[in-house]
């Protein structure tokens, strides 16, 4: 086993997550350690556990045993794990998870809320972001008039809102034909590369993985091996 | 964007539902305003009569409703020989329908008193004695009543001719029938039997005597309670019933108001869970969820409010205008009156919005990477 690192910025030990009770078990225990500016693809095929995981390191679940380090710091024990979702995580979500009452540049503006920006500058670090994801024509469009690749686009200016050391990425290009996968794999990359994020990716598409410095593969609850290509 | 933009997003995001509830809470808002400024002005107009006849003290029999039961006219005679005591006026009123009105005031007032003084003729005469068949209407109760001087009024089994149009000063007396106190008496088969005593005090007395003269009547006449003008309309068991009446009607429109809210609130909350569980995993804190469900309830009760008070306003002036109504009273839409239901339509809002904000708030954000 590695020891830990000093440039950790997540490490998980012996990690479990139970559902009802006990019956089913989405993790049996698993080990990683992601350093700060790694980009990690973990495949599986569907109920391995990987979107569970993706969960524990958003602080959107608890882990049942186990320890989960951010940067040193106990994730399930956080004070105040809504703090940590807005300052530290940006989500990529499959289904982009856009609020359909609100404008692209609102809903680029929906995670800053958590800062101290005024509205002015919520509104021009939306408008920037939208720019850098190649959206400026479609600044006041809601979801519902833009294509998936755009939709996909505004998730990801918003993912970027607070400007967050982590990307969690859940099959980022799994609603989108394979033009529109190709063009928004690149522009995550591209971003996460440019300005040194960590970005985990959870993919069943192994020619995905295939673009990330590291691969966790994992089946049934574990991980089954750790490769970089 | 705002806090309040998203806030006023969430409300329109339903524009048909949110306008139904904002139309519910209109209606009861418009409820507490019309029947509490209704039963204000109620209670408002009684008490400028009486300060219009110049009352400083009024008798009443101790079981006073509105049109208290009467009692023996003799009292009048003895409270009239205690000091500081300058003129004293039997009456006894009735409100019974007139002909084509429901509520008319029937005003029966001693011949020769100081309750005729106030009234200044429009048109036509003062009844000639006591005993002439007449009466004199005030000019909102001719209106209501399409009388004008020479024509015929039916009251009970009794036809009177109406001689005289006045003017009283206040709306009480401008919608009363007004006769002289032997004449109502033998036509409601009363002789003798009045329900009220209107006292004028010397002109130097100071409100502390007029006090102890109300406490030395009720000693010395104990079947009788004496009030001053103020306490006469908070103690009245009439004013009490209608204010009664008029705030429990409007709790219950309240009570509807909140439920209403709640309803709408706790569904688009439902509705909303997927959303909800987006905002808290994008690090939304469970504090600000709750504030937008809240904020949203509040805005409804606000709106509401606003739309409840100009309905309330304007019902009050199209009933106060009815036949039914004209002459008996003069809404009373005080400000204070419209602001409180201002901030009752808010609170209602916020309180209806308590649960469903807390439910959202409880709401798991690991459901926002279950598909939607």
């Amino acid at each position: 086993m590695t020891p830990p690192s000093a440039s950790a910025l997540l490490e998980a030990k012996a990690l479990t997550r139970e559902f009802d009770e006990g019956q089913v078990k989405a993790l049996r225990g698993v080990d990683f350690s992601i350093n700060d500016g790694d980009f990690v693809a973990i495949v599986g095929p569907s109920g391995c556990g990987k979107s569970t995981l993706l969960q524990l390191l958003g602080a959107l679940d608890r882990p049942t045993s186990g320890t989960l380090l951010y940067r040193g710091q106990s994730l399930p024990d956080l004070p105040n794990p809504a703090a940590y979702r807005a300052h530290e995580v940006g989500f990529i979500f499959q289904a982009f998870h856009l609020l359909p009452t609100f404008t692209a540049v609102e809903n680029v503006q929906i995670p800053m809320f958590e800062t101290d920006r005024s509205a002015s500058e919520r509104r021009e670090r939306a408008v920037e972001l939208l720019k850098l994801v190649g959206l400026q024509p479609r600044l006041d469009h809601f979801p519902s008039k833009l294509s998936g690749g755009e939709r996909q686009r505004v998730a990801i200016a918003r993912s970027l809102a607070n400007e967050p050391s982590l990307l969690l990425a859940d099959e980022p290009t799994g609603n989108l034909d394979s033009e529109n996968a190709h063009a928004i794999l690149d522009l995550i990359i591209r971003l996460q590369q440019a300005q040194g994020r960590t970005m985990v990716l959870v993919t069943h598409d192994p020619t995905i993985a295939e673009r990330a410095q590291r691969i966790l593969r994992m089946k049934d609850g574990r991980i089954v091996s750790d490769d970089k290509p | 964007m705002t806090f309040f933009t998203v806030v006023i997003r969430g409300l329109l995001r339903r524009p048909l539902r949110t306008g139904f509830t904002l139309a519910g809470i209109s209606i009861g808002i418009a409820a507490v305003v019309a029947l509490v400024g209704m039963a204000r002005g109620f209670q408002k107009g009684w008490q400028l009569g009486l300060k219009a006849r110049g009352t400083d003290i009024v008798v009443n029999n101790r079981t006073g409703g509105l049109t208290p039961k009467p009692f023996d006219a003799s009292i009048c005679d003895q409270i009239a020989k205690l000091p500081k005591i300058a003129a004293t006026c039997n009456i006894l009123v009735e409100i019974t329908s007139v002909e084509d009105s429901d509520l008319m005031i029937l005003s029966g007032r001693e011949w020769g008193s100081f309750c005729w003084n106030n009234l200044e003729l429009v048109s036509g005469r003062m009844p000639q004695d006591a005993t002439e068949e007449a009466a004199v209407l005030g000019q909102t109760a001719a209106d209501v009543l399409k009388k004008k001087v020479g024509d015929p009024i039916q009251i009970e089994t009794k036809q009177l001719q109406v001689v005289g149009i006045v003017k009283g000063g206040a709306i009480v007396e401008d919608g009363s029938v007004i006769l002289s106190l032997p004449l109502l008496q033998m036509i409601l088969g009363t002789p003798n039997q009045i329900n009220a005593i209107d006292v004028r005090v010397t002109p130097s007395t100071s409100q502390e005597q007029i006090r102890q003269l109300t406490q030395q009547i009720e000693q010395q006449f104990p079947e009788v309670r004496a009030l001053t003008l103020s306490e006469h309309l908070s103690h009245s068991e009439g004013f009490r019933l209608v204010q009664a009446m008029s705030w429990g009607t409007s709790l219950l429109a309240i009570v509807v108001g909140v439920l209403g809210v709640m309803n709408t609130m706790l569904m688009s909350v439902f509705e909303r869970t997927h959303e909800i569980s987006v905002l808290l995993a994008l690090g939304w804190s469970r504090r600000r969820i709750m504030r937008m469900i809240l904020d949203e309830a509040a805005m409804l009760g606000l709106l509401g409010g606003i739309v409840g008070v100009a309905l309330g306003v304007i019902g009050v002036k199209i009933l106060g205008a009815s036949p039914a109504i004209r002459g008996l009273l003069k809404p009373d839409l005080s400000i204070a009156l419209l602001t409180l239901s201002v901030l009752i339509a808010m609170a209602v809002g916020i309180i209806s919005g308590l649960y469903p904000a807390w439910r959202s708030s409880r709401l798991a954000p690991s459901r926002a990477l279950q598909s939607g």
